[in-house]
């Protein structure tokens, strides 16, 4: 009897998990394998794939766009997870207070994340405008004799873009660190100030080593997101000027769509799909071993 | 990622269901629909020229336009439905690059017999779809650059017979203002072909070869012009992406080198009302007097889905845009066709709008076209190393030595 009752519980179980296991299975773990298949093949999207064993990565580690892209997508990385992580929580302590119109602060921070992110490009792409930008009319105006060409310049347009992504993005975590600053009891920084403990003390043993869980996520998050950036990249600069901006995804993009690689773009995908992996299971073991 | 690996299973699943024999659809009132792939429909006038003048001759067939909007964007879309195998009939080859991609994966049916029937001596631009000896799809229009100018800005300054010298010193007279008042010279779009195929044309270059310093003149000359700032800077037409409508047809610049198909739309437009510019159309500049008039251009063209579901009235459009008939219907809203006799030329020259002095005329008879970029297998690599330094030299981030060093370093290495 006993051992009925739990088989149907099992199978309510599956029950529920089913919907959501057919769905992953169709849309992400088989053109997981596809791609990881594809990824020794060349193939043009038309006629039959091709076993070309590892002649796909051969190209890979010998193609200097490919290391640019590598390259470009770490530098943006480097850029946009401390730079929004930080911001986001800023924002965030700022707009944890009783302050007035404090929703309506919360409010506009977080529409930029519910903009069409080709809008937020247009937008910013006009205000770094080199000559008519109001960006650098601003740094005129304050003396910078020849401020940067921001997105047609080759040192300056990744900066460009991380600083348009940490904008679109921050009230994003921003909301996430205010959930997990709620759950935070105000006993102990009550606590904290009776024992004499500084503004900068209660932040440093109370309210980081409480937000753990929330930075672990945020920083998953944002390590996700910014390893497969692309719309953004696409629409402000399209990877340049020359390659300055190209990244991984849109080098996926354009040796299959463009080019009509798969196989190869495949295993562009491979690789990248290998690094999220890698930096998601250091960050997961760094993460339990602060734990313990 | 989980985007990307998504989209390759879809391909890979699409792929496989795809496939012809599927039967034409057909219309409530029984007509045979027929598709095509066209960007932009609402702004490409000579699509619907082309679909009306085919339907009155066939009145059993009803066309649908697959409007795939966005021009640049084109060539992705046409490749991502195509690798997912869509049936649409008729697929616009916006340019040779793509079209020699879609032909040699086998994705367009042959049409070399419907050429071998053709009166080759009429057309211009044939021999562009030539993939080792098979045609998968027929021109019907035949693009070439020329010198558009604005009649009011340029004066009575003689602009058929310029040399680039000449052009730069003209721009230069003609640029006046400030800030949002001022009226550039002339207005350089941001493509590379501005300025790589152009030189490409005129000195003889080899885009493909690896070699390219021949493109040093052309891009002393643009630099000189931006410096002295009778054009606008790439800079800011680039992040501005500024369209070349809005500079001519606003007043905003005197001269602008651009493809001949710019007419149809300026006539188009002036008769919508949308602008009362007078305009007029001269000679590409050259390098030097005497040479002949030597300028860059590319042919468009229909071709035949493999995939097709009616094949049959696919191919007739094709045969019948390409030929007399489809010449005539496009010439009769200003777009040059890729088949010339004198009645079509006549239809062309005639149309309402149309420039047709004598500068004009030797503006729209140039002695040489030279392809925009030579077909090859290696066309979209190399056009991709020649974009991204053209972009580098422009924006003032590499010397224009370095940047032609560049250029034939990467192609040598990177395309071999």
């Amino acid at each position: 009897m006993a051992s009925l009752t739990r088989r149907r519980t099992t199978l309510v179980g599956w029950s529920f998990i089913l919907p959501n296991f057919i769905g992953f299975a169709a849309l992400t773990l088989v053109p997981v394998v596809a791609a990881l298949a594809l990824s020794f093949m060349e193939w043009d999207s038309y006629s039959s794939p091709e076993w070309v064993g590892l002649a796909n990565f051969e190209r890979m580690w010998n193609n200097a766009t490919f290391w640019v892209a590598l390259t470009n997508t770490c530098y943006y990385a480097l850029g946009h997870i401390p730079l929004t992580l930080v911001a986001a929580l800023g924002l965030a302590m700022l707009l944890n207070r009783p302050l007035r119109g404090v929703g309506l602060f919360r409010t506009a921070l977080f529409f930029p994340y519910v903009t069409s992110l080709v809008a937020v490009a247009v937008v910013w792409n006009m205000l770094f405008s080199p000559d008519l930008g109001p960006v650098n009319q601003f740094l005129r105006a304050v003396g910078v004799d020849h401020p940067p060409g921001w997105t047609t310049s080759s040192d300056w347009s990744m900066p460009a873009v991380i600083l348009t992504s940490v904008w679109r993005d921050m009230g994003y975590y921003m909301v996430l660190y205010l959930a997990g600053l709620q759950t935070i009891p105000a006993e102990l920084y009550e606590a904290a100030k009776v024992d004499g403990a500084g503004r900068w003390a209660r932040f440093r043993h109370i309210t980081l080593p409480s937000l753990r869980p929330t930075t672990f996520f945020v920083v998953i998050m944002l390590t996700i997101s910014s390893f497969k950036v692309f719309d953004l990249v696409q629409v402000m600069t399209e990877g340049g000027p020359g390659r300055s901006t190209l990244v991984l995804s849109q080098l996926i993009f354009r040796e299959g769509i463009t080019q009509g690689r798969f196989g190869y773009s495949s295993a562009i995908s491979m690789v990248l799909f290998v690094i999220v992996l890698l930096v998601t299971l250091i960050q997961f073991r760094l993460q339990q071993r602060s734990e313990r | 990622m989980r985007s990307l690996t998504v989209a390759s299973a879809l391909l890979l699943v699409t792929a496989a269901c795809g496939g012809g024999g599927d039967e034409p659809a057909k219309t409530a009132d029984g007509k045979d629909v027929l598709t095509i792939a066209v960007w932009a429909y609402d702004q490409t006038p000579e699509f619907k020229a082309l679909f009306d003048a085919f339907e009155a001759e066939n009145p059993t067939i009803d066309i649908q336009p697959v409007d795939l909007l966005a021009g640049d964007d084109y060539a992705e879309k046409v490749t991502t439905m195509l690798a997912g195998g869509d049936k649409t009939d008729v697929l616009t080859m916006k340019n040779v690059t793509d079209y020699a991609r879609y032909g040699t994966r086998g994705q367009l049916a042959d049409l070399t017999d419907v050429v071998d029937g053709l009166p080759r001596e009429s057309y211009r631009g044939l021999d562009a779809f030539d993939l080792d000896g098979t045609y998968y799809a027929l021109p019907y229009r035949q693009d070439f650059w020329v010198l558009y100018y604005n009649k009011k800005l340029v004066g009575d300054a003689d602009l058929s017979n310029l040399t680039w010298d000449e052009y730069a010193a003209l721009a230069k007279s003609l640029t006046k203002g400030e800030g949002a008042e001022k009226v550039y010279g002339a207005y350089h779009h941001v493509w590379r072909s501005v300025v790589q195929a152009i030189a490409a044309s005129q000195n003889g270059g080899d885009q493909l070869g690896g070699d390219y310093s021949w493109m040093a003149d052309q891009y002393a000359t643009t630099l000189d012009l931006e410096k002295a700032g009778a054009i606008m800077p790439w800079s800011t037409a680039n992040s501005q992406k500024v369209s070349y409508d809005s500079q001519f047809s606003t007043g905003k610049a005197a001269m602008l080198p651009m493809g001949a198909w710019y007419s149809a739309r300026l006539i188009a437009d002036k008769a919508a009302g949308k602008h009362d510019t007078d305009w007029g159309v001269a000679p590409m500049p050259q390098p030097a007097k005497g040479a002949g008039v030597k300028t860059f251009g590319s042919p468009t063209a229909f071709a035949v889905n493999k995939n097709a579901r009616n094949a049959e009235a696919a191919r007739a459009f094709v045969e019948f845009a390409s030929g007399e008939k489809g010449a005539t219907a496009v010439a009769k809203i200003g777009i040059y066709p890729s088949f010339t006799n004198d009645a079509v030329l006549a239809a062309y020259a005639g149309v309402a709008g149309m420039p047709n002095d004598e500068t004009a005329k030797k503006a729209f008879a140039p002695d040489e076209i030279m392809l925009e970029m030579p077909v090859s297998e290696t066309s979209s690599d190399v056009d991709a190393i020649l974009k991204e330094e053209h972009e580098l030299i422009m924006a003032g981030e590499k010397p224009v030595p370095d940047g032609i060093t560049e250029m034939g370093d990467r192609v040598k290495n990177e395309v071999g």
